[in-house]
């Protein structure tokens, strides 16, 4: 593995009971850039994001072989401890899901629940990770009013912050705008690209356009398989497998 | 490790303030998340099986004091006898007198309750405006609310009385006065039930109805109720169960001769039920005496009654649930009882001789006036209560002991003695009721554990309030030598307000949507901080309501305290566990039947009694307002 790389797959599948939903994944995915995963329903690109950290095992009937490589660990050896893989490596989900907490709890939950008790550590936290969500001047004057009041894409917003209160390395996110209307989607957008400078971003999107804006490598699976990873200029422009050229035009998906 | 290298890369980032809330140590809630999730997860194990061998224990007593009457006088003579005398020389215990008292008075309870409680769910659920329907609904749970010495009371002083005026008899205490109050008390159960059925029809059904030209009664008799047949039949039994559990009032009415009537559709005569064989024998009884034993074996029969009954209606239920409506296709059972429905309700569709919409006239009229016999049974108990029970209300009433067998004083031990057996019954059933709930909806999947769990919990709740008290008896006041005393009562009424704990804090729990656990623990929290930290605080109005419920459950209760915990008339409180206390509800069932005059303290009584279980019910009532407010934004 080379330095630039920050997350690994190794010849990874996964199954759903008897039902196989990844096959023989090997994609490595680099550092502080955004990495789209693209590619028509059903075809594992959630459930290859939901391995990175380790989501899957809240599934019962889930079961994987192969190895997954944060930094060069084993994500899914003994010793490591699953609470800690989620803390470097954050979500963030299709609709947006505020606990039903004020706007400060729940950004301070996540250090809170790491053991932070002073109230000052937590509100430097709190504003910075909403500031870094782009959500601070928004909301500065109401921090402890319910979260829910919030519009959907502020609540989006917030869970950004909220995953980036714990300082994680990697945020993943499952079709982060897909209950957005247009213009909290391009605030996102915006976002993403913005946090990729600091994190690793990791993002499962159904819209071509959102990758081609906002990754600079994407990857294109169908039926449970990579078919073909690249630069995402390199994807949408010259793509090497017919496959993904076909998705890209539009020719099925 | 790799920990420190990370917090050191960390630390660095551009735009965080110098000092990152990651210090070099682990705190300790890091480092012991996996202890403490371990230890959760083990507690909360041990507890809800605990809570699983207690209603294998409770019915393996009941079968262990019970067989021996069997072996006595052999399963037909005991089943098949028709006489009981427990106190004749030799003493006989056949119990088909009170199987049939049971299935008399209950039929007859049925057949008054079901047309009554159709009208209603059906006015709810279908005709009524917004106005009406939030005068009626309330109206109905309020007659559930009602506790049922209560019920027996009013049926005692008054229903008998008009029974024997009106029809001309020498006494009113019969079959019919027992199944008039079973019918009062059985039709919120089914209203309530049925309405659920009903208003869960798919609008489109309702619409393609209308859209075709049908009247709105077309509709409701000929696509809504046969859309909702399974939940209603669910509905009725569910009531039938009720019916068939309940003692007190019957007790109160029924004259309790152990007697076969004759002819057998004599309504005047009196009857025996299985419960109030019970409610009235148990206390006076030998211990280990064949009378004991044949008492067991009463209790074991009526279990199995009611165990059948409330099978039935689960089976219906499930299958409800299992499939949705639009696609579900009637078994057999369900054909039948679709091929009865044009039979039972007026269908001239076919040969139009009347008008659809004059049709419609008449069975409106029908309903409203089912509805308004419903609100009739109400208002009449109430204004009885409350017009003769104020009178009696006075400081002293409430602030001094009773004096003269009650006739006399107040009823101030009664109501301290109530309050301590609620805190008690609390105390036992919210930690075991709660921790069994969150095991089963956040740390299992659906195993043959959580099922086993989940029909302990059901059997439980369809266990006679009678059964309880006998369980109490035999095991905490005999078997432990706790005698009749305040502990003895409150782990009672625990056990029995236990299901509806678990069965509440399992409903809001499951309404918390999954996206919040995920949400959590993609932050790196445990399975335990999860729980404890995102998905109870939202949950815990919910269970509010159902323990305030239970409260008012076990405030108005008088089966299961009246061998554990009660006593008449004391001029004192208990203090210790081990003393017997005053309670309203046995209070007002002694002095209703057995002492003269003191018709005052009789009403004052039952006036506070239901004031204060009414205030309770309030109380959930207005939580839960409160809260499904709240969530909706």
């Amino acid at each position: 593995m080379d330095d630039s790389t920050i997350l690994e797959t190794r010849d990874l599948n996964l199954w759903y009971g008897p039902k196989q939903a990844l096959l023989d994944i090997s994609i490595r995915i680099p550092k502080n850039t955004v990495t789209a995963l693209i590619g028509p329903s059903g075809c594992g690109k959630s459930t290859l994001l939901r391995c990175f950290n380790r989501m899957n095992d809240l599934i019962d009937s889930a079961r994987i072989t192969g190895r997954i490589l944060f930094e060069g660990d084993d994500i899914y050896a003994d010793h490591t401890d699953v609470y800690t893989i989620r803390e470097k490596i954050g979500m963030v989900f299709q609709k947006p899901n505020p606990f039903p907490k004020s706007i400060y709890e729940n950004v301070a939950y996540g250090p809170r629940i790491h053991g932070v008790r002073r109230k000052e550590v937590l509100d430097d936290v709190v504003e910075t990770s909403l500031k870094r969500a782009a959500l601070w001047e928004e909301v500065e004057d109401r921090l402890h009013e319910p979260a829910l009041a919030l519009s959907g894409g502020q609540q989006q917003r917030l869970c950004i912050a909220r995953s980036l209160a714990v300082e994680p390395r990697v945020i993943l996110m499952d079709e982060p705008c897909s209950a957005l209307d247009p213009i909290a989607t391009a605030k996102i957008e915006d976002l993403i690209i913005r946090l990729a400078r600091d994190y690793t971003v990791v993002i499962v999107t159904h819209n071509m356009q959102q990758a081609a804006r906002v990754s600079e490598y994407t990857g294109f699976m169908y039926m449970g398989r990579l078919v073909e990873f690249d630069r995402t200029q390199r994807i949408f422009e010259d793509p090497t497998e017919e496959l993904t050229e076909n998705y890209i035009t539009g020719r099925f998906g | 490790m790799k920990r420190e290298e990370a917090t050191a890369v960390q630390s660095g980032y551009p735009g965080w303030p110098g000092h990152s809330w990651r210090g070099p140590e682990a705190p300790f809630a890091r480092r012991n998340r996996h202890l403490t999730d371990l230890i959760a997860g083990k507690l909360l194990f041990i507890v809800a099986v605990l809570a699983i061998l207690v209603v294998f224990f409770i019915i393996g007593f009941l079968l262990r004091d019970g067989y021996q009457i069997v072996l006595e006088t052999g399963i037909w003579n005991f089943l098949g006898g028709v006489d009981w005398n427990p106190a004749g020389s030799p003493p006989s215990f056949g119990i088909l007198p009170l199987i049939v008292g049971t299935i008399l008075v209950t039929a007859l309870a049925m057949a008054i309750a079901v047309p009554l409680s159709m009208a209603t769910a059906i006015y709810i659920a279908e005709i009524a405006g917004p106005g009406t329907k939030a005068v009626v609904k309330p109206a109905v749970e309020l007659l559930a609310g009602i506790p049922s010495v209560v019920y027996g009371f009013f049926g005692l002083i008054l229903l008998t009385d008009w029974i024997r005026i009106l029809f001309d008899r020498p006494s009113g205490s019969s079959w019919l006065a027992g199944s008039i109050l079973l019918a009062i008390m059985a039709i919120p159960t089914i209203t309530s039930v049925a309405e659920d059925a009903l208003s869960s029809v798919p609008r489109e059904f309702r619409e393609g109805s209308l859209a075709l030209g049908a009247t709105r009664w077309q509709t409701i008799r000929s696509v809504i109720v046969p859309g909702a047949v399974s939940g209603i039949s669910a509905a009725v039994i569910l009531g039938m169960g009720r019916a068939i559990g309940e003692t007190m009032a019957v007790l109160m009415v029924t004259g309790n001769a152990a007697v076969i009537p004759d002819p057998i559709t004599n309504v005047f005569s009196p009857v025996r039920t299985l419960t109030g064989t019970l409610g009235i024998e148990m206390g006076e009884v030998a211990f280990g005496s064949l009378h004991y034993h044949a008492l067991f074996g009463v209790a074991v029969v009526l279990l199995a009654i009611t165990l059948a009954v409330n099978g039935l209606s689960r089976l219906i239920i499930r299958r409800m649930q299992r499939t949705p409506a639009r696609s579900r296709a009637p078994g057999p059972l369900m054909q039948a009882v679709h091929g009865l429905i044009p039979l039972s309700l007026p269908h001239r569709a076919r040969r139009r001789i009347i008008h659809p919409k004059t049709t419609q006239k008449f069975a409106f009229l029908l309903i409203s006036m089912g509805v308004v016999i419903v609100l009739a049974a109400l208002g009449v108990i109430l204004l009885e209560i409350i017009v003769k029970g104020a009178g009696a209300i006075s400081l002293e009433f409430l602030t001094a002991p009773p004096s003269d067998l009650g006739r006399a004083g107040g009823i101030f031990p009664a109501i301290v003695g109530t309050l301590y057996l609620v805190a008690g019954a609390l105390a036992v059933a919210l930690p075991l009721g709660i921790a069994t709930a969150i095991y089963l909806i956040e740390y299992t999947a659906d195993t043959w554990l959580t099922r086993g769990i989940r029909a302990a919990v059901d059997l439980l709740n369809g266990t006679p309030s009678i059964v309880f008290g006998l369980f109490g008896f035999a095991f905490l006041v005999l078997f432990l030598n706790f005698g009749v005393s305040l502990i003895a009562g409150q782990i009672t009424l625990g056990l029995m307000v236990l299901p509806t704990i678990i069965r509440t804090t399992e409903e809001s729990l499951r309404a918390i949507p999954k996206s919040l656990r995920e949400g959590s623990y993609a932050l790196g929290a445990s399975k335990w901080q999860t729980v404890w930290r995102v998905v109870l605080p939202p949950a815990l109005p919910g269970i509010i309501t159902g323990a305030i419920l239970s409260i008012g459950r076990a405030a108005g209760e008088t089966a299961p305290i009246m061998f554990t915990a009660a006593v008449f008339s004391s001029r004192y409180l208990p203090s210790s566990l081990f003393e017997p206390v005053m309670s309203l509800p046995y209070h007002l069932f002694i002095l209703t039947t057995s002492v003269a005059g003191a018709d005052d303290q009789k009403f004052g009584t039952a006036l506070v009694l239901l004031m204060m279980v009414l205030s309770i019910y309030l109380i959930a009532i207005l939580v839960r307002h409160r809260y499904n407010r709240a969530t909706v934004v």
